[in-house]
């Protein structure tokens, strides 16, 4: 057996990681006193499964998986638990968290633009980071890192380019082969595709899938588009303004929605039309996202919310599991069939926004 | 052509925008100088009264010079723009002036395009101010109407920030400003791309009414082929700096011809149960606009490409549905060069 085979099946046998996260409060410190980017944000993720969260820009999906790799400001306040495995990783030292980052949990980045060193050749960075946790030689690193290349469809001859000379789609692919290196059992992908053109982001999630299928590691994608997500992950997970308002197996969450936020981002994404059939309005969700300097006393939605009642100004509602694993955020979680009818209206949301 | 009858505002003909790149110290010493980059290639489009045309294409393909070159911020090096059948290509000074009156521009980023140190009633004051209309109480009226156009309320925002201001408000005040001059001809360069999701739809539902309760013509610049099917009569479609296909929205939505147009369409995620998207793959990037292939610019990367298409470029060929198709399998050389083999058609519905 050739060192090699001898490493790959070495790393191939690492087990697919199980992540739960319990209650997990995040407050950046800034000067005009505590902003609670996460306020109680609790999920699983079973191994060999994508967990899917979506969300808008600022909901504090990103700030999650920061909290998760350890890698928030140190002026921030962190609570709750992340447990890898059933070991809590947060707030773990320096050394320890070595042991951890890239060999059991890796990170797929937002921008892979500026997560490549421009004066570094490709295929040195990925052996930096397979050498730091792996004593092999470094002959050993470059064929692991040739490898890791094929999974992603890149020529093992462009390892000794550097980043200037890739695409923004083959800059993309490079750092998903970076962090499949070690085989990790829990990737996160923190919008894979955001900054690339629709045949190259359609090219890079259908890739992820591919790699998903065959590894079976359990992932973590966090994105804003929910028809990625529909496509890619078992489960979903809805965030709004730092706070879980609806989690469940994906075709629960997006097909029957039982929170108004998931069913007003429903009528909002817009669908190709099929021939044939009429197509339903894009209706936007009215007014503004709350300023989490000041979060409002009730539920966070119930400014936009056009089924809000006096409960939901006045008191938070808890996420509630149902026996199917649907976990809801909503005082009126029950007329949810109701509420799905009339979101499906644009007058309902307009009402609302007149309202405001 | 089966369009809606509506008088043309806006017609490129030919319309090519060719810059120079600089060349590198060896080349100049040299005394050669790099090729042009060939941003647009020929592009025939002509906008209506009241109509919305969206531009599709991924970036680097030319829709944003195309929009540019439209409004004259650039000036075209080769054919014609067309304003009510009088040329603008290459007007200059106090004509200029007039006809930028006429024709204006919605950026992507309202968070750039916004200068941050005016207030909203500044920003929106200013073109006035450029094109000297009015005493400052005529400008105000201006400016409350435009305002009124986009609905803000011009009480409580005439004299807050842009920093004030949520994303889909900023740039509905971008769109006030472009309004304030009343002109004919808006172009909106992927004006919602930068907006979260769910007020995505109040922008377009804004422009959709503007263009029909002003009469303006709009080109909707997007690599969001989705949203396209929402607002525009009219989709065409590039591809490095030529227009590849061409027709009613519903039409190009629902059943694209082009091998290009079909791949852009099957790179959709699909939300639908069940759906099953046919994906034809492609070779290889986008060429360089500095170095475009001969034949038909999408052969380097078609996988129905034949000899036929590495040689010969294909025309823009107008089919008997009214719609515009630039592919040698459309346009019957192939059928002719190879009998026997028929035109592709991707399964887009469910």
């Amino acid at each position: 057996m050739t060192a090699l085979q001898d490493l790959n099946a070495r790393l191939a046998q690492k087990p697919a990681a199980r992540l739960e996260v319990k209650n997990l409060c995040v407050a950046y410190g800034t000067f005009r006193g505590p902003f609670n980017a996460i306020d109680n944000v609790s999920f699983t993720v079973e191994p060999g499964t994508t967990l899917g969260l979506v969300g808008e820009s600022g909901c504090g999906k990103s700030t999650v998986v920061k909290a998760i790799m350890n890698l928030l400001p140190e002026a921030t306040t962190v609570t709750g638990d992340v447990l890898l495995n059933g070991k809590n990783i947060l707030g773990l030292s320096d050394k320890a968290l070595q042991q951890v980052r890239w060999t059991q949990i890796s990170l797929i980045t937002q921008s892979a633009m500026n997560s490549l060193d421009p004066v570094l050749c490709i295929g040195d960075q990925i052996v930096e980071s397979i050498l730091a946790h792996e004593k092999i030689p470094y002959g050993l690193a470059w064929a692991r890192a040739a490898e890791m290349f094929a999974v992603v469809g890149l020529p093992a001859a462009r390892l000794r380019e550097f980043p200037h000379q890739f695409s923004g789609g083959m800059r993309q692919r490079a750092v998903i082969a970076m962090a499949l290196s070690l085989n990790a059992g829990m990737l996160l992908a923190d919008e894979p595709t955001t900054a690339l053109d629709p045949i190259m982001q359609d090219q890079i999630m259908t890739r992820i899938r591919g790699i998903h299928e065959h590894l079976r590691r359990s992932m973590i994608l966090v994105t804003h588009d929910i028809a990625v997500v529909s496509e890619t992950c078992e489960t979903t997970a809805v965030m709004y303004a730092g706070k879980l308002v609806e989690s469940g197996a994906t075709a629960d969450v997006l097909q029957r929605p039982r929170h108004p936020y998931t069913m007003g981002l429903q009528n909002a994404f817009p669908k190709l039309p099929v021939r044939g059939t009429s197509r339903q309005p894009l209706i936007s969700i009215p007014g503004t996202v709350p300023n989490l300097l000041m979060p409002p006393r009730g539920c966070r939605f119930a400014s936009r919310c056009p089924f809000a009642a006096a409960l939901c100004h006045a008191e938070q509602p808890e996420l509630i599991q149902s026996s199917d694993g649907h976990a809801v955020a909503c005082h009126f979680a029950e007329r949810a069939p109701e509420f799905r009818l009339a979101a499906r209206q644009a007058e309902t949301w307009r009402a609302k926004e007149a309202a405001i | 052509m089966t369009r809606a009858s509506t008088p043309a505002v806006v017609t490129a003909e030919n319309l090519q925008t060719h810059f120079q790149a600089r060349a590198g110290l060896v080349s100049a010493l040299a005394g050669r100088t790099p090729p042009a980059i060939r941003a647009l290639d020929g592009v025939d489009l002509t906008i209506g009264e009241r109509e919305i045309v969206g531009l599709v294409g991924e970036s680097g393909c030319g829709k944003s010079t195309l929009g540019m070159s439209l409004v004259r911020m650039y000036e075209p090096t080769g054919g014609d723009v067309l304003y009510h059948s009088e040329p603008v290509t290459h007007l200059k000074g106090r004509a200029l002036k007039q006809y930028r009156r006429e024709a204006q521009i919605i950026f992507q980023d309202p968070y750039s395009s916004l200068n941050p140190r005016l207030t909203i009633g500044q920003i929106i004051e200013e073109p006035l101010k450029i094109h000297g209309i009015g005493p400052a109480l005529e400008r105000r009226a201006l400016i409350a109407r435009a305002l009124d156009h986009v609905r803000i309320p011009a009480s409580t925002h005439l004299d807050s920030y842009p920093s004030d201001l949520s994303g889909g408000q900023r740039q509905r005040v971008a769109i006030a400003r472009a309004l304030v001059l009343e002109p004919r001809f808006i172009v909106a360069d992927e004006p919602v791309s930068m907006l979260d999701v769910s007020i995505q739809a109040s922008v377009l539902e804004l422009l959709d009414e503007l263009s029909r309760e002003l009469g303006l013509a709009v080109l909707y610049i997007s690599h969001d082929i989705a949203t396209v099917g929402y607002i525009c009569n009219h989709v065409a479609v590039m591809y490095l700096g030529q227009i590849v296909e061409e027709g009613p929205a519903e039409d190009i939505l629902a059943e694209p011809l082009h091998p290009y147009t079909q791949r852009l369409m099957a790179a959709i995620p699909n939300m639908t149960p069940g759906a099953v998207r046919s994906r034809i793959e492609l070779k290889g990037d986008v060429p360089s606009p500095q170095n475009i292939p001969p034949g038909c610019r999408f052969s380097s990367r078609c996988p129905f490409a034949t000899d036929l298409c590495t040689s010969v470029a294909p025309e823009l060929a107008t089919l008997a549905d009214g719609r515009r198709v630039r592919c040698h399998l459309y346009d019957g050389a192939i059928a002719e060069a190879y009998p026997g083999l028929t035109p592709p058609r991707a399964e887009i519905a469910a």
